[in-house]
């Protein structure tokens, strides 16, 4: 294999494991600090998707002020959804069922609400401009919107990081992870802390979607397309461990884009593979959940 | 007042609900037809142009008093691209509303299934758009009829393409991407299949099996772009072709190799996603095309539908727009809708004249198959404004007969051995 290979295939693995990342970390973000385990958190993806359309194609909208308003608006419908509906279900018996069923439901009425607003057909979005071209370096070819993909997925690890340990409501998402009660004693307000962290965690999914559209086929269905991925991911990294769902998604990333080139016909067995081999050894993922948050 | 109108109303509700049904039974000259179509999820698009056009076609017939004293009456039912679940529907169209025809289905799979329902039931089931050849080849039964292209013909049409293509654009290396499920790997067989069939030398690089509806395809690309074959064959379907065509324009794909996609690439729904993205010079082929063949009868049903809908129809819509004027033709030949074995008979060398005809030409369904036989025609990208949200369309149209199309009967005597 030549060197000129090597650096191209993962370039593009890791433009796949970003993507993945950033729907992956709202859904392991809202399992670890709720414990609410959001099966419609793909949906909000494709609501993200769906906004930059209308914000880009429709209202001609400049892409970057497009993308966050996307992120933005995907939070705002999540932390309705929060507050209307899941938050009625918390400390139930068997709040497990509940939440699956719920979520579920959501999936089933956000898509025929993006089919009433939008229609079926499918939609797609420009790349911005100046980023439809590559970056050759010989043999190289480096996609340059493949390139702000892969870096606003660093921006949002190095955020992330910064504001789960370094700042107060952080902390106090990460305490609440722990003991809820406890944290309501103290005189948080957890369920509004609750609501923030649902926004914030559909932002980041809605965030991913409108970046990927310029990429991707927006689409009704377009959620449930990313969910078992994301899923793979943050049961690798460890249930509701962030840290865990980079690697995750790096790992997976990666070891499909090599799969790819060389065994294409067994390619999509081996995320599956990986998960598989991971949960024999290490069955609470690679980062044990707890650990990680008396960090 | 207001609560006592309301109450009016609700009551009137009531009544309609009750009665209306006894009406519909009490006209007893119906033809009638269980439709089953995906409606959401990604395919729910290609369902929802089949219900408009097959309703589109079932006015115009009611509206001229039916056919030999019948009314087409269907009933639309969500098949959830569920094999399981779109066999129960069929029982239940069989058994409890005593349907005379099975009608529709975008996914072969499901087709599969619905057409065993068919043939234990000896009920008729016209498929409008699934492809795969498996229907009317291996798994072949006496009641079914497909009004749609099958990837045999489009994979020969392809093959005979490749082979003049050749003769002024010398190619050698060919490798393949497609969906990994029947649809993707039938295509693959079928294109190499008649590319022996015809002599054409190649060499196969590279063969690429993503899942269905995979959102990523940039590892696919790159490693695509390693083996540098000349022809990239596509059997993509779906938006997946969007996503793909998206992901490989930025790695200067199409420049160094040609995309040939021959059954679903040339489907508007890319055009209208993709406007002025689209590369020019991408070869693609379709069941159904807006812009081909320019007759009055193309521009009409496309205009009609236009209308109807406020949008372009996808191929999806002329498959099913024929299979209701099948039936029809069928009914009107035999008489009656319940006499299902000189039904069978009547479609067997069936001629109907469709949209999708060119000049001069009638589709037929050939009796071996019950398979609709029909011209294609492949064609490259270029600008065109005439369909918006699309920007480009094909042109520069290449036309293949339909007699070349149609597997030998070599081909179906192997496969039905099995």
């Amino acid at each position: 294999m030549d060197f000129s290979f090597f650096i191209t295939q993962t370039i593009s693995g890791l433009t796949m494991a970003t993507l993945l990342f950033l729907v992956a970390s709202g859904l392991t973000l809202i399992f670890g600090v709720g414990n609410v385990f959001n099966f419609a958190h793909g949906s909000f993806y494709m609501v993200g998707a769906y906004f930059g359309y209308q914000l880009v194609s429709i209202w001609e909208l400049n892409f970057w002020v497009a993308l966050i308003l996307a992120g933005l608006g995907a939070g705002v419908v999540g932390m309705l959804a929060e507050s209307l509906f899941l938050r009625r279900i918390y400390g139930r018996v068997n709040e497990g069922g509940f939440q699956i069923l719920l979520t579920y439901c959501f999936i089933l009425i956000i898509d025929d609400l993006v089919k009433l607003v939008w229609g079926t057909e499918y939609k797609s979005l420009p790349r911005p401009k100046g980023f439809s071209g590559a970056l050759n370096f010989g043999d190289i070819y480096l996609p340059s919107y493949n390139l702000v993909i892969i870096a606003v997925g660093l921006i949002v690890v190095v955020a992330s990081w910064w504001i789960l340990t370094r700042t107060r409501p952080g902390k106090i998402a990460r305490a609440a992870a722990v003991d809820r009660e406890m944290v309501d004693t103290l005189g948080v307000n957890v369920p509004l802390t609750m609501t923030l962290v649902f926004g914030i965690a559909t932002a980041l999914g809605g965030m991913a979607g409108a970046l990927a559209a310029p990429l991707r086929t927006v689409t009704p269905g377009a959620g449930v397309e990313v969910i078992i991925d994301s899923l793979i991911v943050v049961v690798l990294g460890g249930m509701g461990n962030f840290w865990g769902a980079w690697l995750g998604a790096l790992l997976i990333g990666e070891v499909n884009a090599f799969a790819v080139a060389f065994l294409p016909k067994w390619a999509s067995l081996f995320s599956f593979l990986v998960m598989v081999i991971v949960l024999i050894f290490k069955p609470e993922g690679l980062f044990s959940p707890r650990q990680v948050r008396k960090v | 007042m207001r609560n006592k109108r309301l109450f009016i109303c609700f009551v009137v509700a009531i009544l309609a609900f009750i009665v209306v049904p006894f009406c519909v039974n009490a006209e007893d000259k119906t033809i009638k037809i269980g439709a089953l179509y995906p409606m959401t999820g990604r395919a729910g698009l290609y369902g929802k142009d089949s219900v408009a056009a097959a309703e589109m076609a079932i006015d115009e017939i009611n509206s001229k008093g039916g056919v030999a004293g019948y009314k087409i009456d269907i009933t639309f039912t969500d098949s959830k691209v569920k094999p399981a679940y779109a066999v129960r529907v069929a029982k239940r169209y069989i058994t409890e509303d005593k349907v005379n025809f099975l009608f529709g289905v975008v996914s072969s799979g499901v087709g599969l299934a619905v057409t065993e329902i068919s043939n234990q039931y000896k009920t008729i089931f016209v498929g409008t758009d699934h492809a795969s050849t498996r229907l009317t080849v291996d798994n072949f039964q006496p009641y079914y009829f497909r009004v749609s292209n099958n990837t045999f013909q489009s994979m020969t049409a392809g093959a005979l393409y490749l082979k003049e293509l050749a003769e002024t654009k010398p190619w050698k290396k060919i490798a393949f991407i497609g969906p990994d499920y029947a649809y993707g790997h039938s295509q693959w067989d079928e294109i190499r299949y008649n590319l022996d069939r015809y002599g054409v030398e190649y060499e196969v690089v590279g063969e690429y099996w993503p899942k269905i509806y995979a959102p990523d395809y940039t590892s696919y690309i790159t490693s695509i772009l390693k083996d540098k074959p000349d022809v990239l064959i596509s059997g993509f379907w779906g938006g997946d072709t969007v996503a793909f065509i998206k992901q490989a324009q930025a790695y200067g794909l199409f420049k160094k190799t040609l995309y040939f996609h021959p059954d679903a690439g040339g489907n508007y729904e890319l055009m209208s996603a993709m406007g002025a993205e689209l590369p020019d010079g991408l070869v693609l082929g379709a069941r159904h095309y807006n812009n081909w063949p320019e007759t009055d009868r193309n521009r009409n049903f496309v205009q009609e539908f236009q209308k109807r809908t406020g949008r372009f129809p996808t191929y999806a819509a002329q498959g099913a727009y024929a299979g209701i004027y099948a039936i029809a033709n069928a009914v009107k030949a035999v008489g009656n809708p319940d006499d299902t074995e000189a039904l069978v008979k009547a479609l067997e060398g069936l001629k109907i004249s469709l949209p999708e005809d060119p000049e001069g030409f009638t589709s037929y369904i050939r009796p071996e198959t019950h398979q609709i036989t029909q011209v294609m025609a492949i064609g490259t990208t270029m600008a065109n404004g005439d369909f918006p949200p699309a920007k480009k369309m094909l042109g520069n149209w290449k036309i293949y007969k339909a007699e070349d199309l149609v597997p030998p009967v070599e081909y179906l005597e192997e496969k039905r051995k099995k």
